[in-house]
């Protein structure tokens, strides 16, 4: 089952943050997007393979990607 | 007399009585007496006196008499009076008697309402000029208007044809897939009002900070108000490579761990000049005994917490108190019950509550504050808290206190 992740990188490995985006290609992440100016990459990933993704170098954390919710419209408080 | 007079004197002095003849009104008439050569003075409930009588303020310590040369001398050397100055003509006309007695009136009433346990609280209403949001941090006194500063507001888009942002020179961009910047949901119209809306608005009060400021408005949650880490992170990054000083997120998740994409994220904006801000979260119910918690992204150390506040300067029943994580704490509050704002055409403005109307608060005030101070990132944090108005709540609920616009 692929799951969408959220992959934050440390900050000595920003300035090398195509090699670390090979790197996690490599390893089975399909990337989405590449967010230079915070240094953290989107994509999906089979879940058998997302262990592994936080052991890449320059790598320091590998989230599952949450969503937020808004109350609806008609609500008082928001 | 004659010659006082023409000096701008009345020939009357003011006694002013130690402290300790506050709460004794037999002793101070009696000290009063003593001074002016044994004549009783008259209190001012007693009625108007006998022309020539002295006249005693209890209430204030003070009294009024006609002094021989003599008198005042030795008025002048009793331990008892702490001063003995000549009564000025400007005053007693119009002022001396008929203004202590209007400023003993409000003392009474101060120290009947102190006597009584309860200290007016606190009142704000929204009234025909502006917002009470706008009136109890001081935005409708600063100077500032955000010009020269860019605030982005990463919600549900922005009506782009209200009025009030007619001819405004709106930077957007959509990061749902599918769908384009324009609301359709309603939250993101009335936050972005908040935090930047005009100076006039098209009609009723003015409900907007920051009116000239560049807005900037990313779409990261969609017309059904839902949206992805991805989305909300590609929007900070976006509004942090576009050189938004200030990022207003309305948004969070009732997680109690730290995102460390968010955390990051937050860092590195501080490190490039950008302040990000985030609504603490609405989890609580505070009248149900459950006080709730900062959630994601608003926990992240890097991220300043906002809690809501209510007209009364109370914390809001919903609004979410500090958690024990590292980066839990709310660290602002701002006013977040009650809120009129924009919202979409054809209803134009809206009247809400939540952390996610208190933010845009905080948004648009640290752009007067960037404005004025030039302060960015880390120094315009220690600014906006360093000018908080302080609230007598625990600083778990409100953190450094209410919100002030500069030159307030």
């Amino acid at each position: 089952m692929p799951e969408k992740v959220t992959v934050s990188l440390a900050d000595d490995a920003v300035a090398r943050i195509d090699e670390v985006v090979a790197a996690l290609e490599h390893g089975g992440l399909r990337v989405e997007q590449v967010l230079r100016a915070i240094g953290v990459i989107t994509g999906s990933v089979d879940t058998g393979r997302v262990k592994a993704l936080g052991d890449v170098a320059g790598v320091v954390a590998v989230e599952p990607e949450r969503t937020v919710r808004l109350p609806p419209p008609e609500s008082d408080v928001q | 007399m004659v010659d006082d007079a023409a000096d701008g004197m009345t020939g009357r002095y003011l006694l002013v009585l130690d402290d300790d003849f506050l709460d004794d009104t037999d002793r101070a008439r009696v000290a009063v007496q003593e001074v002016c050569g044994g004549e009783r003075p008259a209190t001012t409930r007693e009625g108007a006196p006998a022309p020539g009588r002295p006249r005693l303020f209890p209430e204030l310590g003070v009294a009024v008499a006609e002094l021989s040369p003599q008198q005042l001398a030795a008025a002048r050397a009793d331990r008892r009076l702490l001063g003995v100055e000549p009564e000025r003509v400007r005053h007693a006309i119009g002022l001396s008697e008929e203004y202590l007695r209007g400023f003993r009136d409000a003392a009474q009433f101060l120290h009947a309402q102190l006597t009584a346990g309860a200290v007016a609280a606190a009142q704000f209403g929204d009234t025909e000029e502006l917002t009470w949001g706008l009136q109890a941090t001081g935005v409708a006194e600063s100077p500032e208007t955000g010009a020269g500063i860019a605030v982005a507001v990463l919600d549900t888009g922005l009506d782009l044809e209200h009025p009030d942002f007619a001819g405004r020179d709106v930077e957007t961009r959509s990061f749902v897939a599918g769908q384009t910047v324009q609301d359709a949901q309603g939250h993101g119209t009335h936050v972005a009002g908040t935090a930047c809306g005009p100076l006039a608005p098209s009609s009723g009060r003015r409900y907007g900070v920051a009116h000239e400021a560049r807005l900037m408005v990313g779409k990261v949650l969609g017309d059904d108000g839902t949206g992805t880490d991805a989305d909300i992170l590609a929007g900070m990054s976006w509004a942090i490579s576009s050189g938004a000083q200030i990022i207003s997120m309305s948004l969070g998740a009732d997680v109690r761990a730290v995102s460390t994409a968010y955390e990051t994220a937050g860092r590195r904006a501080l490190a490039t000049g950008t302040l990000v801000i985030a609504a603490a979260g609405n989890n609580a119910r505070r009248s149900a005994g459950n006080p709730g918690f900062v959630g994601v992204p608003a926990n992240s150390p890097s991220i300043m917490a906002v809690g809501a506040v209510d007209p009364s300067l109370a914390v809001a029943d919903f609004s979410a108190a500090s958690s024990t994580v590292d980066g839990g704490q709310v660290d602002i509050a701002a006013p977040g019950v009650d809120v009129h704002s924009s919202w979409p055409r054809p209803q134009v403005t809206r009247t809400i509550s939540g952390t996610s109307m208190a933010t845009p608060h905080v948004a648009g005030i640290a752009a007067l504050w960037a404005q004025r101070t030039g302060a960015r990132g880390q120094q315009l944090w220690a600014q906006l808290v360093q000018a908080a108005q302080r609230l007598p709540l625990p600083a778990s609920d409100v953190g450094s206190g209410l919100v002030r616009a500069p030159g307030a």
